[in-house]
């Protein structure tokens, strides 16, 4: 389909939001605060209607949307979604419903603070929906501005350098996805003759093995310049410095959206642009990746422990459970690769609620050490449950969200582990299986040391529990959770197919691999690809897997 | 001769320019060094003095002059270079075609014309004067007059 | 004697943005001299009008063919013409702040308007002419009439340092340009630059060109503000008022860039000597300029070394249009260019809005808190400044890109990757400006900032227009440049000197 559709409502809702709090004079707060609101439901609803037209029996791109933009260049407004971004399109959306509520409680510069979150919303759905790798570039960059931003203005008190690290850091690694990303076109138009940054013609042409017969060498080379702007993004180890630090000075609002789905994005850059487009460096690159993964599960565990800090030590947490999603990814089989995209999600939802639980509290006390809380059990009840579940999540706890990412990631991991496929031995699952443990251990630390004993804070005597907006607002991401951990389909399901493809695309041989611009061909449940059906796809059934595939749940 | 070939070849036609700097030089050179060597040396204080013969000089050599005899002469280097080109100018117009005498006639006036545009700006802002400095004038300088206080003091009382 | 011969063909309409530029500043002058007692408005709408009537010339000549005239003094080329474009353009948006800029500061000389028209006007001349005598005549009228804006502000002892380093350092530089036009001369008998190439083209390098050449270089890579002649450039863009900063850091680069490509590309068969040469040296551009720029407190001598940095990615899609001829055109450096000139001129518009009351504070802490004070033009500076990173969707970002693909299409990755290291550095300090002027509270003692004047305002959207709109409609823009073709530069490219030799990665 050509012209602008209902992905292009999808990012244009935020933006003219934006544009609507430019028009309001700065003193009606009130009136700014929920024009804000407004676009932020307006936006949800778009992404519900994405989803009930969303059909979970293809691989294929969907809703796809093309318009002639920068002609000369080659660039062209590309939006398609399928089932690796169909859900973080709503997460999205519902974490800003949740992120704007809170922001309530921000006091100055309100405008600006609502106007930069509606841009950095519309940023983010751009990544996630964008075809064309320059539209992409284009909108995972533009995203930088409004969330420093962010940190900068309403953050903490170490937020100068906070701020200026998380740019400089994001920003210094993906310029270089930039020149990947004109050397990929480049290849294309030598093999093609004509220039595009589309990436499903770049990636029918990956799929025949074309492009990377010209210049082999480079694959791995350009792999990595992508991959580096991927891997701070998420973060994986090395790089992650920057995300602790980020977290801690961000508001609440930001750190829910930071934590919620900008991290997203680098495991979703390694999904959409990696797999599919260096399918040989992506094996060759499986082990490297999943030992990176496995020392930030531990690594990220082993330093959460130490934090006197809350959110600091939330923040490390986060830099653990992305080594699952990314350890889930590269272990290259079906349920490790589903396993990493449902983490993506029960980590968006679950770390996103302890954050905001983190600023609700914080709203109270002014304070996230340790060392001034404790015995808040008693203070505030029902924060204390909701904390204790969605801290629960957070650990892995069967029957809630986070156990289901976690447990398939590894899974998949033991299972690429024993076969010692992509040359993945069985040590790296074991580990990682460890961090599960020390998640537990250093989540209930916090547990016992916010809740539990005396109460050593003359300020805490005065605290009020959550009014009844605030338990809505955590209820709602509460019951994501629960839905998540009790019946995963729902969201399984619709991934299945564009997930088994991404795997497909980067481990089958040159030539059978499937590709996104062969309409109508299909891949069954045995992973084997078919042709062009007459009738209506069929529709998926977690049930019915093949061996490779575990149904949780039901 | 071998190395009369070699100068030849290097300075080619500048040779004989090269032959008379090197005379030059050597008699210049000579006459200096010859009145240093052979010269009697008596030095007295009168002697040494900056003026040997004239008025005692009074006062710092480096002084500064007011920047006004840098404005005088930069106009008068103007008007040179304008004489310059008139000059040559009018010595080709005399034995020119007519068509030639129309079109650089045409050149020169607007020249002159512009010419004439600076001159009556250099006196307009006093470059000329010697006591007047060219400051900007003070109306510039206010921001726009508020059109008020007369209502508002009415409406005040 | 003969001198009907001496009458050239004249083609008033290849001149006519020129002659109309030079008229409007004498009637500008002629209004000052008829009423020196009241405000400079008129002057202004005058300029204005007549640098209006001079783009609107420019535009209407843009689709025709290119050809010379006058004797060859004159080129009429679409290359001239987009720069010209930019030139007229920029020196508009500039005078649109100037008036209530110079007013804060007591100096609202009317003669500030003729003599930035008359710059205009010899930044015209560079580009439009392959003769280098036209050349040198439009660099002096540049340059003189710079020397006088620069000193200005006449109480203020760095306006005066400026204007003195400006003035010594430039005609020095331009001393060394004359002595390489006489040396290219001596050599190829002639300073028509198409006949230089044939000339040059047909015989072996000889040592009295190459370094003819080399003085050439040096003189307009002083105006370009390249490493190693760069030194002026921060403490002349520090000292000048920042209207004359501006105007400045826009018209005399773009002139210079057009000259030095006319220029490059006649010396086009001496490549093997200054083409590495001229790698290096963008190279260097880059990297010094941005690595001083980290460690700057005042945001004009910020602005002055990213504008070198500027200078050095400017060079490398020259090199690239040079090296590949047929396949790489200029259309990156001028689309380079217009973004440039949009994003600088627009961040310091909003600069000058720290003149106050015959006091201007530039130092990082004077700006402190302008987003309570301005937030349109804090928030322009935003955007500006992210467009001088390269943040998409801005003009900033477009231009890297068009610059990465030519280095890449030219063989000459490795400067694409040096580029985009240097434009990571550079986030740093334009961050430092975007944290002092929109995210930091106002320090203890108060700040004192100029009351945004409308017509600054207007200054600050022209750019901001300039800048997203020549992202958004990047596409038609470098459509409507066409090639900007100076026709193909003569011989053969040599290799990058760190060329990553790809298989089959060319055709």
């Amino acid at each position: 389909m050509s012209g602008f559709g209902i992905l292009t409502a999808q990012i244009a809702i935020p933006l003219a939001g934006a544009f609507a709090l430019m028009l309001v004079p700065n003193q009606y707060t009130k009136a700014i605060q929920w024009i804000a609101m407004l676009f932020s439901i307006a936006s949800f609803a778009a992404s519900l209607a994405i989803l009930t037209r969303f059909s979970g029996g293809t691989y294929q791109m969907q809703m796809t949307e093309a318009v002639s933009w920068i002609e000369p260049l080659g660039i062209h407004y590309r939006l398609g979604i399928d089932g690796i971004s169909l859900w973080l399109v709503v997460l999205t959306t519902f974490l800003n419903i949740i992120a704007v509520w809170f922001s309530f409680y921000v006091k100055s510069r309100v405008k600006t603070f609502f106007v930069m979150v509606m841009v950095l919303l519309a940023a983010m759905l751009g990544v996630f929906l964008s075809l064309d790798l320059i539209l992409f570039y284009a909108f995972f960059e533009a995203s930088l501005i409004p969330m420093a931003v962010m940190i900068w203005v309403w953050g903490g008190s170490k937020r100068n350098y906070a701020a200026l690290k998380f740019f400089v850091y994001t920003f210094g690694a993906s310029i270089f996805m930039l020149l990947g990303i004109l050397t990929v076109a480049a290849l294309h138009r030598n093999l093609t003759g004509n220039l595009t940054f589309d990436l499903v013609s770049i990636q029918k042409s990956v799929a025949s093995g074309a492009l990377w017969a010209q210049a082999p060498h480079l694959q791995a080379l350009l792999f990595w310049s992508f991959a580096v702007a991927f891997m701070v993004k998420c973060p994986v180890f090395p790089f992650h410095t920057w995300l602790p630090d980020a977290h801690t000075e961000a508001p609440t609002a930001g750190s829910v959206i930071l934590a919620g789905v900008l991290l997203k994005m680098g495991t979703y850059g390694f999904l959409r642009i990696c797999l599919p487009l260096f399918p040989e460096a992506t094996v060759q690159a499986a082990l490297p990746m999943t030992v990176l993964a496995v020392i930030g599960i531990l690594y990220g565990a082993a330093v959460a422990a130490m934090q006197p800090d809350l959110k600091r030590l939330v923040a490390y947490s986060s830099v653990a459970h992305m080594g699952f999603v990314v350890l889930g990814i590269f272990s290259l089989n079906h349920i490790g690769i589903v396993g990493g995209a449902y983490q993506q999600l029960s980590h968006g939802v679950s770390t996103g609620a302890l954050f905001l639980l983190i600023g609700l509290l914080y709203e109270r006390i002014h304070t996230r050490l340790f060392a001034d809380m404790g015995g808040l059990k008693a203070k505030m009840p029902v924060f204390a449950a909701l904390y204790l579940v969605l801290m629960l999540s957070s650990v892995g706890l069967p029957g809630l969200n986070g156990f289901i990412g976690e447990f398939m990631a590894t899974l998949g991991a033991f299972q690429s582990g024993i076969e010692g496929a992509y040359g993945l031995n069985l040590l790296l699952p074991i580990l990682a299986a460890c961090g599960v443990v020390l998640a537990a251990v250093y989540l209930l630390w916090m547990f016992l040391k916010v809740f539990y004993g005396p109460v050593t804070n003359p300020l805490l005597h005065r605290l009020k529990d959550l009014k009844t907006h605030e338990v809505v607002m955590v209820g709602l991401l509460l019951i994501a959770a629960v839905w998540g951990g009790l019946y995963p389909q729902t969201f399984l399901a619709p991934m299945d197919r564009s997930l088994a493809a991404a795997r497909l695309m980067a481990t089958s041989a040159p030539g059978e691999r499937p590709s996104w611009a062969d309409s109508g061909v299909q891949i069954a449940e045995d992973g084997t690809l078919f042709g062009p059906s007459e009738g209506p796809l069929p529709e998926f059934v977690i049930e019915s897997s093949s061996p490779s595939t575990v149904g949780v749940g039901r | 001769m071998l190395g009369r070939g070699i100068f030849q070849a290097v300075f080619g036609e500048f040779l004989p320019i090269l032959l008379l700097m090197l005379v030059a030089a050597v008699v210049a050179g000579a006459m200096v060094t010859l009145s240093w060597v052979l010269g009697p040396k008596k030095d007295t204080p009168y002697k040494s003095s900056t003026y040997e013969c004239g008025v005692t000089p009074v006062g710092n050599a480096i002084e500064r002059f007011p920047i006004k005899f840098y404005l005088v002469a930069i106009l008068f280097v103007l008007f040179d270079i304008e004489v310059v080109f008139l000059w040559s100018w009018i010595t080709v117009f005399k034995g020119a075609t007519i068509q030639y005498q129309v079109f650089s006639g045409v050149a020169v006036g607007i020249y002159l014309v512009l010419w004439i545009i600076g001159d009556a700006y250099v006196i307009k802002v006093g470059a000329l004067e010697w006591d007047e400095e060219p400051q900007v004038a003070p109306e510039k300088l206010l921001p726009t007059p508020v059109e008020a206080p007369t209502i508002a003091a009415g409406s005040h009382s | 004697m003969n001198v009907n011969a001496l009458i050239p063909t004249v083609d008033w309409r290849a001149l006519a943005p020129f002659t109309i530029v030079v008229c409007t500043g004498i009637v500008a002058l002629i209004i000052e001299m008829l009423r020196p007692r009241r405000n400079n408005n008129l002057v202004v709408g005058v300029s204005l009008f007549g640098l209006l009537v001079a783009g609107w010339s420019l535009f209407g000549m843009l689709g025709g063919p290119s050809d010379e005239s006058f004797a060859g003094m004159i080129l009429n080329d679409r290359f001239g013409q987009i720069l010209q474009l930019v030139m007229v353009g920029s020196c508009a948006v500039c005078f649109l702040f100037s008036e209530p800029y110079l007013r804060e500061k007591r100096i609202p000389f009317a003669e500030f308007y003729p003599l930035a028209l008359w710059s205009t006007a010899g930044g015209m001349l560079m580009v439009s002419s392959k003769h280098l005598l036209m050349v040198f005549l439009g660099l002096e009228l540049l340059s003189i009439s710079l020397y006088c804006l620069a000193g200005m502000s006449r109480y203020e002892s760095k306006s005066e340092e400026s204007a003195l380093k400006y003035f010594l350092l430039g005609s020095f530089a331009s001393a060394f340009l004359l002595m390489g036009i006489a040396f290219i001369y001596g050599e190829t008998a002639s300073l028509h630059l198409g006949r230089i190439s044939e000339v040059l083209g047909a015989a072996s390098a000889s040592p009295l060109s190459t370094i003819g050449a080399a003085m050439v270089l040096v003189g307009l890579g002083f105006k370009l503000a390249l490493v190693p002649f760069h030194q002026w450039t921060p403490d002349v863009y520090q000292g000048a008022p920042t209207n004359v900063t501006a105007f400045m850091a826009a018209v005399s680069k773009v002139a210079a860039l057009g000259a030095l490509v006319r220029f490059l590309w006649a010396i086009g068969t001496l490549d093997t000597v200054w083409f590495p040469l001229m790698w290096w040296v963008a190279v260097a551009t880059m990297t010094v300029g941005n690595l001083a720029a980290l460690v700057q407190n005042d945001v004009k001598r910020t602005l002055g070394y990213s504008s070198i940095a500027h200078a050095g990615y400017l060079l490398v899609g020259v090199l690239a249009a040079f090296s590949a001829p047929g396949r790489v055109s200029l259309d990156a450096t001028a689309f380079y260019l217009i973004s440039y000139a949009a994003m600088t001129i627009g961040a310091f518009a909003v600069i000058s809005l720290t003149a106050s009351g015959q006091h201007e504070g530039t130092r990082f802490y004077d700006v402190r808190g302008l987003w309570k004070r301005a937030p349109w033009a804090a928030g322009c500076l935003v955007v500006f400044l992210c467009s001088l990173i390269g943040i998409p969707i801005t003009s900033g970002f477009f231009g890297k890109l068009l610059i990465f693909q030519a280095a890449f299409d030219a063989g000459l990755p490795a400067l694409a990757v040096l580029l985009a290291v240097n434009s990571a550095i550079s986030t740093y300090y334009y961050l430092g400006i975007i944290q002092a002027a929109f995210v930091t509270e106002e320090g203890a003692v108060a700040p004192r900032f100029g009351k945004p004047s409308a017509s600054l305002n207007l200054a600050c959207a022209v750019c901001l227009a300039g800048v997203l709109g020549a992202g958004l409609f990047a596409g038609p823009l470098i459509r409507g440049m066409g090639t900007a073709e100076v026709g193909p530069p003569v011989g053969v490219p040599v290799q990058d000197p760190l060329t990553i030799h790809t298989k089959n990665t060319s055709d």
